[in-house]
């Protein structure tokens, strides 16, 4: 399968905090979601997707093609959306897009138009007195502007209310029924990629713990309760990350088969969730 | 290249209208030099540019539009360049509308000036984080421009050795060589920034 992103070994290190050896391949045509707490290294990720931090080893490749010598090829192929507001706040839609549209040689007004009457954004209005949901909708309306074939989210659903993200979540998938596109947006709101993402890719603390489909997710991973007296040295290899009580004990296991081979039907095992496996994780990485 | 500046443009429309022509107006008005017009007219600007740069996250946003880091600087760099000679230009027409003499040497003074001016304090732009360099860097101008006026006016008296110079050198070799120094610090700059500019984190 072709990926449209390839990060290769990529290390970059920041005043306490270091992006560990990263290898990371996002498939074409599918979205992917990158998930992982606050602080986990998304966005520092992303930015080295984007040529706005450059890795001190490994290589970023986009399309197949290197920024050292197609930076300009490769932004123009990419729609980015980002947590913040990077438009200029004092600036309308109109002026916006006057900056902003000379820029792609395949910016196509049409399309700007019909998301901006679609999401009823002001075009007059300055940037500043839109709502967070607002100014979402006009990154995403100039995403989509240019036939990006890769489009690129940091947290776009950070600060949105219920609604809107459904309804966000809903375009997104109607967007990738035009199959040539790849969405790769990170979100620390793990329901959000539950619902429509084809990949998971989690980060944890700089370390890519993994990149699977989603099938393969529900596959691997499981949460597993039974009783204290199940658990030796041996058996408790099945597991990520074990938690005791009283009553008994609930574990994270990345080896569904092994833990049904193991435990038989002695154990109750549950599908884990996305949140369920951060939060196993993070608590594992505490005890270390 | 040419929307990178244009974008400014864009960006200080009412500015320009607002306060860059009442400054003018305010300064012919007041009969100052007309090189320290176009000095301090020239100024606006670029740096009002920087001003809102440091706002939003256009260093962010610029990045991630199809542009080169080599591209960007060298539009601020160009571009300075372009709006320098469109308000130079309209200063002179507002100093002939008011009956003003000037020579076109005051205008080559103020605007050698304002470039030297630039060279100096663009790369600082790009070496710290955002905050409030804008500030701080006007505020240094006003330092410079005052106290340049005052050095000017003053010169036999505090740098004879320098005014003997200026007066016994023909005035092509001074036009030439002032030129000479001015191009040269700005193109220095602009390489400066670049290098600054591209190994930077964003």
């Amino acid at each position: 399968m072709e990926s449209v992103i390839e990060l290769k070994g990529v290390k970059k290190s920041f005043k306490g905090f270091y992006i560990d050896k990263i290898d990371l391949e996002v498939k074409k045509g599918f979205i992917t979601g990158f998930v992982g707490a606050n602080g986990a290294g998304k966005s520092s990720t992303i930015k080295m997707m984007m040529n706005l931090l450059k890795p001190d080893h490994g290589e970023v490749k986009v399309f197949g093609l290197d920024y050292k010598t197609h930076e300009k090829e490769i932004k123009e192929r990419i729609g980015f959306v980002y947590d913040g507001n990077v438009f200029y706040e004092g600036l309308n839609l109109k002026d916006i897009k006057r900056i902003v549209a000379p820029a792609y040689k395949s910016w196509d007004d049409d399309i700007f138009y019909y998301y901006i009457n679609r999401f009823d954004l002001p075009v007059n209005k300055a940037m500043k007195k839109f709502s967070k949901g607002m100014q979402m909708k006009a990154s995403l309306a100039i995403a989509l502007s240019h036939h990006a074939e890769l489009i690129i989210m940091d947290e776009p659903t950070a600060g949105l209310d219920p609604i809107f993200r459904r309804e966000f979540l809903d375009l997104l998938q109607e967007l990738m029924v035009d199959n040539n596109l790849t969405i790769f947006f990170s979100s620390h709101i793990t329901t959000d990629l539950d619902r429509i993402a084809d990949y998971i890719a989690f980060i944890q603390d700089g370390d890519l713990v993994f990149n699977q489909s989603t099938e393969e997710v529900a596959e691997n991973y499981a949460i597993v309760k039974g009783e204290l007296d199940l658990l030796d040295r041996d058996t408790e290899k099945a597991f990520v990350e074990v938690r005791r009580a009283s009553t008994g004990f609930e574990a994270l296991t990345d080896n569904l088969k092994l833990v049904e081979d193991t435990f038989g039907d002695a154990v109750v095992i549950e599908h884990a969730t996305l949140e369920d496996i951060m939060y196993y994780l993070k608590g594992r990485i505490q005890h270390v | 290249m040419f929307n990178l500046i244009r974008r400014d443009a864009i960006l200080q429309k009412k500015f320009l209208l607002t306060l860059i022509i009442p400054f003018a107006l305010f300064f012919i008005i007041t009969d100052s030099h007309p090189a320290l017009i176009v000095l301090v007219i020239s100024i606006f600007i670029p740096f009002n540019a920087f001003y809102y740069d440091e706002k939003a996250e256009t260093n962010i946003l610029l990045n991630s539009l199809p542009y080169t880091r080599k591209e960007i600087i060298a539009s601020r760099y160009l571009g300075t360049v372009v709006y320098m000679l469109l308000v130079v230009g309209l200063t002179c027409l507002l100093l002939v509308a008011f009956n003003k003499p000037f020579t076109l040497a005051d205008i080559a003074f103020g605007s050698g000036l304002f470039l030297i001016y630039a060279a100096l304090t663009f790369p600082i732009f790009y070496i710290f984080k955002p905050g409030n360099l804008t500030i701080v860097v006007i505020v240094i101008f006003l330092v410079f421009a005052v106290s340049g006026q005052i050095i000017i006016q003053n010169i036999d008296r505090l740098l004879p050795t320098v005014s003997d110079f200026i007066i016994n050198t023909s005035n092509t070799v001074l036009y030439m060589g002032g030129a000479a120094i001015v191009i040269t610090t700005y193109i220095l700059s602009w390489i400066a920034s670049t290098i600054i500019y591209q190994r930077k984190s964003l």
